[in-house]
């Protein structure tokens, strides 16, 4: 089953809003597309428009935090990042109630081209004092991790795709910080996030045809990463796998990598990717052609594991 | 030599004189609104760099002692730039540009509440440079946010020379008023601001800034 990352989104700030009065959202003129004209729609009096100024937006998210207020802000990942050095030195350095959702995220946004690809949010984003990162696998864990990160207080990134979400849990039970374990096996570690989770029990499939019994967690709280489920079910396996949408270098790949070499050295591959994208009439033709489909991560895993 | 400028430059002579003259021109901006502000109303100093005048304000106010003025940058002492949770500091600063969108944050939210109270926002001139204080230039006025009260410290300086040498600013008071600001132009002293202040507050339906140029 095929959902979309922005609906649930969308409707799910709806939802929160009903009960959350202190919930307010800003918008830098993507409501349209980041789906928060619903809660525009629901809420006009809690909605903020700022025009196409990211870095306005996230200081003036700032400043409803400061009082009292918990505002949402929302933007393409691509151009969220633009406020980096808003989001550093006001949101994360004085650890404000803000929450950024980014939407658009990976290569989802296959039409617009490398411009709206955003590879390098995470890297960006895991590295600031104070701020948690969290990349939702599908729809259902939007809505339950959206509403864990309203009511937790201080800085959240949250990482959303577009509209390509397949349907990883059915009621899913994911705690911000907790890794989830979705299949147990000995023979090789699969840590995956976003849409790479869906990816990962695909591999895992295709691993068992051929007599490999593949574990696979997703690990959608990239900061602060749960450490311990890493290393619990790191320690049976020679080889650790991980999967993401984003750049191999400071992202989940990075972060599992930072940890296992400090704490139980294992052999880490990481799937990711190392370039800027590409426009694309389709998404997974996109995913295909950087090494991402569950195929073409098995053909990787052969030829480096063998 | 008034009291303050004598102790600003006192603590500001073992560092190197950090910021001393964008603080000596910021001393009456910030007496003026520190001493006029309101319990609830917030102050954001957006040219972060002024923190020296900020504390010598504290010592005149008898918020902080002359010994702690001198801690001033020193490694567990007053930090060189404000920071959140000093005395009527509701936000870090020390990157340029951002205070003015802040204060649009906390205007908007006091709004929403039904709350009467004012941000006033100190910018430098050089910080003008900024594209983004331009950026919530727009948002105060598109929102008629009349409880936002921004002061300009137009002392014509930046760092590394005059404003209209490096980048022209000028005519700035027009800049403002194209963006929907009223905009009230007096020199930068004691008196002059609080009457300005004074009027600004008169004011509905519009942001105002004031723009306090250094004449000495």
């Amino acid at each position: 089953m095929i959902e979309s990352f922005r609906e649930a989104f969308g409707r799910t700030l709806v939802e929160i809003g009903r009960e959350e009065l202190k919930l307010v959202v800003l918008d830098a003129d993507v409501k349209s597309s980041t789906r928060t004209s619903y809660f525009e729609k629901a809420f006009p009096n809690r909605f903020f428009q700022v025009g196409i100024s990211e870095q306005d937006m996230v200081s003036t998210a700032a400043g409803f935090a400061i009082a009292g207020k918990i505002p949402v802000a929302s933007a393409f990942a691509s151009f969220l990042m633009r406020a980096w050095e808003q989001i550093r030195n006001t949101v994360a350095r004085d650890n404000l109630n803000v929450k950024l959702v980014s939407t658009h995220s990976g290569f989802s946004d296959y039409l617009d081209g490398s411009s709206h690809q955003c590879l390098e949010d995470v890297a960006l984003m895991r590295v600031l004092p104070n701020m948690r990162v969290i990349v939702p696998a599908d729809a259902p864990s939007v809505e339950v991790l959206l509403r864990e990160a309203v009511k937790l207080e201080g800085p959240v990134y949250m990482r959303l795709g577009r509209d390509y979400a397949p349907r990883v849990y059915e009621r899913p039970k994911l705690k911000i910080g907790k890794a989830s374990i979705l299949r147990k096996g000995n023979d090789v570690l699969l840590i995956a996030n976003g849409v790479m989770v869906s990816v990962a029990l695909k591999v895992a499939d295709t691993l068992e045809d051929k007599g490999m019994r593949a574990a696979v967690a997703d690990f959608h709280t990239v900061k602060p990463l749960d450490e311990e489920t890493l290393l619990r079910m790191a320690s049976p396996v020679d080889v650790v796998v991980t999967l993401e949408e984003h750049s191999i270098y400071g992202g989940l790949g990075g972060a599992v990598a930072e940890v296992l070499s400090e704490r139980m050295p294992r052999r880490v591959i990481r799937i990711g990717t190392t370039q800027f994208g590409r426009s694309s009439r389709d998404y997974l033709s996109l995913l295909d052609r950087y090494g991402l489909t569950a195929e073409k991560v098995v053909r990787r895993l052969e030829e480096v594991v063998a | 030599m008034s009291e303050a400028v004598f102790r600003l430059r006192n603590m500001l002579e073992r560092v190197n004189n950090f910021h001393l003259s964008s603080s000596e021109t910021c001393l009456d901006i910030l007496s003026a609104v520190l001493e006029r502000k309101g319990e609830e109303d917030v102050v954001i100093l957006s040219k972060g760099h002024s923190a020296p005048a900020f504390y010598v304000t504290l010592h005149e106010m008898g918020f902080i002692t002359w010994e702690e003025l001198l801690t001033f940058a020193d490694i567990d002492g007053l930090p060189s730039h404000v920071a959140r949770g000093l005395p009527f500091i509701e936000v870090s600063s020390g990157s340029l540009g951002q205070g003015l969108s802040v204060a649009n944050g906390i205007a908007l939210a006091k709004r929403a509440d039904g709350k009467g109270e004012k941000v006033y926002v100190i910018l430098g001139d050089g910080e003008l440079d900024e594209g983004q204080v331009w950026e919530a230039a727009m948002t105060a006025s598109h929102y008629g946010l009349d409880n936002v009260i921004a002061i300009v410290d137009r002392n014509y300086f930046q760092l590394t020379g005059g404003t209209e040498e490096t980048l022209r600013k000028e005519p700035l008071a027009d800049k403002w008023r194209a963006f929907g600001w009223t905009v009230i132009e007096v020199p930068n002293e004691r008196s002059a601001i609080e009457t300005a202040l004074d009027y600004a507050e008169r004011i509905k339906g519009r942001p105002k800034v004031i723009i306090a140029r250094w004449e000495k």
